[in-house]
């Protein structure tokens, strides 16, 4: 309802304010004079009056010919399509190049995924005025440098999906691996926001690799969710997990997804890699079967496209399968300038460190990486495997 | 709606001759297309004056009012619908005048 407001108003404050105030109006009746027949088209129509109302009080100069136009047209309640495709140009506006990574990522979660300030500035661990002024900036920038509300035109579209996905991407591992202290490890409303948000880009771009990549890793991790921490609040690796408690259905979607994209023939980008390497994984019934040389082989494209030192240390991990601690603790060690302050350097460290029996060496990085870890369940795994050590 | 594309130099070179003929080129199409609205070069800021009137006398300082490593030397006042529009319009001037630029909205009435 936001998207079709903001569409109509041109304006994002005005749009958000009377969907709040239409609900807040419906809360109060509703109870009192009965749901009305249709309750969509009621809170519509409510939230143009209010939007209007407002426009209007604040008297925008040489606006009486727009608000006329305003008046006039009217946007009945579409069919499914017409909504979606309202929820598709609030996405890429509030993904809009010109805006910071951080701005589009808290504006999307606020206008699209519909998250409250609190919710937002928990998730990545900013004070909520902070989330505050970077929203109200943003919808100032939108404004006065007239960043247009639309989908990109076909040409044009192939360039801004890059950073709506980037977008998706942050928002899924947040609430996939959500950091603070006081945060669940794991937040589904994040993740199935993030999931719901990438198969709409899909449906407007069926066709495009990296999107369908994109959601086959969304949909192979999300599989896995409930066998990711144990009932104790702990992280569950994936050597560890019940496999007999992965999301058969999202497995299965994932799987179709990454075959598809393998008959197309095309150089996959690293979204649709991460996601192969995902389905490796989860295709292995047992941990012991998985299928290490082609994880490596996969990560060795990977480390082509990204030469990010996490894409290094992560084929490390998979190297150590293959062939075995010492080589792959070489090859971590070697990352130690760039990774010092990522505990899952340290983590990789200490667990080779056990597996080549050098415990004091691995109990010292296991230190290290509860010091740096954010995420409750995984400090707590750290801190059992470093007890362990005895 | 008009955009300022200011031009940003970093070193103290000014236009080469190449460059200049891009620039020519780009300003011919932004006519075409009716995005012009003005442009000008700036050359380098040891030619400017500032001039501080809010006080009792007006007070009057040679050079730039900002010593920088980086300054204004040019700049397009464009006319576009929207900022995708001068976006497009802005990073063909930048590769035209091989140089940074940057895109201010003006305030509208």
């Amino acid at each position: 309802m936001v998207a079709s407001l903001t569409r109509r108003f041109g304006d994002l404050d005005i749009a958000e304010e009377a969907a709040a105030e239409a609900f807040a109006t419906a809360v109060g009746r509703w109870p009192a004079d009965g749901v009305p027949p249709n309750p969509g088209a009621w809170l519509t129509t409510t939230a143009n009056r209010k939007a209007i109302d407002r426009i209007r009080r604040e008297n925008k100069r040489g606006d009486k010919q727009k608000e006329a136009q305003m008046l006039s047209g009217d946007d009945p309640p579409g069919p499914l399509g017409a909504i979606e495709d309202e929820r598709l140009r609030l996405i890429f506006t509030c993904c809009h190049p010109a805006l910071a990574m951080e701005t589009r990522v808290a504006l999307t979660l606020r206008m699209v995924g519909g998250l409250i300030m609190p919710e937002i500035a928990r998730a990545f661990l900013v004070r909520e005025t902070t989330v505050g002024q970077r929203i109200t900036r943003a919808k100032a920038k939108i404004k006065a440098a007239r960043i247009p509300y639309r989908v990109p035109s076909a040409e044009d579209l192939p360039g801004r999906v890059s950073g709506v996905l980037a977008v998706l991407f942050l928002v899924f591992n947040e609430g996939y691996l959500a950091t603070g202290p006081d945060t669940d490890p794991v937040r589904h409303d994040l993740t199935a926001e993030a999931i719901r948000l990438t198969r709409l880009i899909r449906a407007l771009m069926p066709e495009d690799g990296e999107v369908a990549g994109l959601l086959a890793l969304m949909l192979l991790t999300e599989a896995r969710r409930t066998a990711r921490v144990s009932a104790s609040g702990e992280l569950v690796t994936l050597v560890e997990q019940d496999r007999g408690a992965w999301d058969a259905a999202l497995v299965a979607e994932g799987h179709r997804l990454v075959r598809e994209r393998l008959a197309a023939r095309m150089a996959p980008g690293r979204y649709q890699i991460l996601a192969a390497i995902s389905a490796v994984h989860t295709s292995a019934r047992d941990v012991r079967a998985t299928d290490w040389s082609q994880v490596v082989a996969l990560y060795d494209q990977l480390v082509h496209l990204d030469p990010s030192p996490v894409i290094a240390l992560n084929r490390a991990i998979a190297v150590a399968e293959l062939d075995g601690p010492e080589v792959a603790l070489a090859a971590v060690d070697r990352l130690e300038h760039t990774l010092a302050g990522y505990h899952a350097y340290h983590a990789a460290r200490a667990d080779l460190l056990r597996r080549l029996g050098r415990s004091q060496k691995s109990r010292a990085a296991y230190d290290k990486a509860i010091e740096l870890a954010g995420n409750t369940a995984e400090t707590a795994y750290l801190i059992r495997r470093r007890d362990q050590l005895g | 709606m008009q955009y300022l594309v200011s031009v940003i130099n970093d070193t103290a070179d000014l236009a080469t001759p190449d460059e200049m003929a891009a620039i020519d080129v780009f300003n011919d199409r932004l006519m075409a297309e009716g995005h012009w609205v003005f442009a000008g070069g700036l050359g380098s800021t040891s030619s400017a004056t500032v001039i501080d009137n809010r006080g009792g006398e007006a007070m009057i300082t040679d050079g730039p009012f900002l010593e920088s490593k980086e300054y204004i030397v040019g700049f397009w006042i464009m006319e576009a619908p929207d900022l995708d529009v001068a976006l497009k319009l802005a990073a063909e001037a930048s590769r035209a005048c091989n140089r940074k630029v940057e895109v201010r909205p003006f305030l509208r009435a």
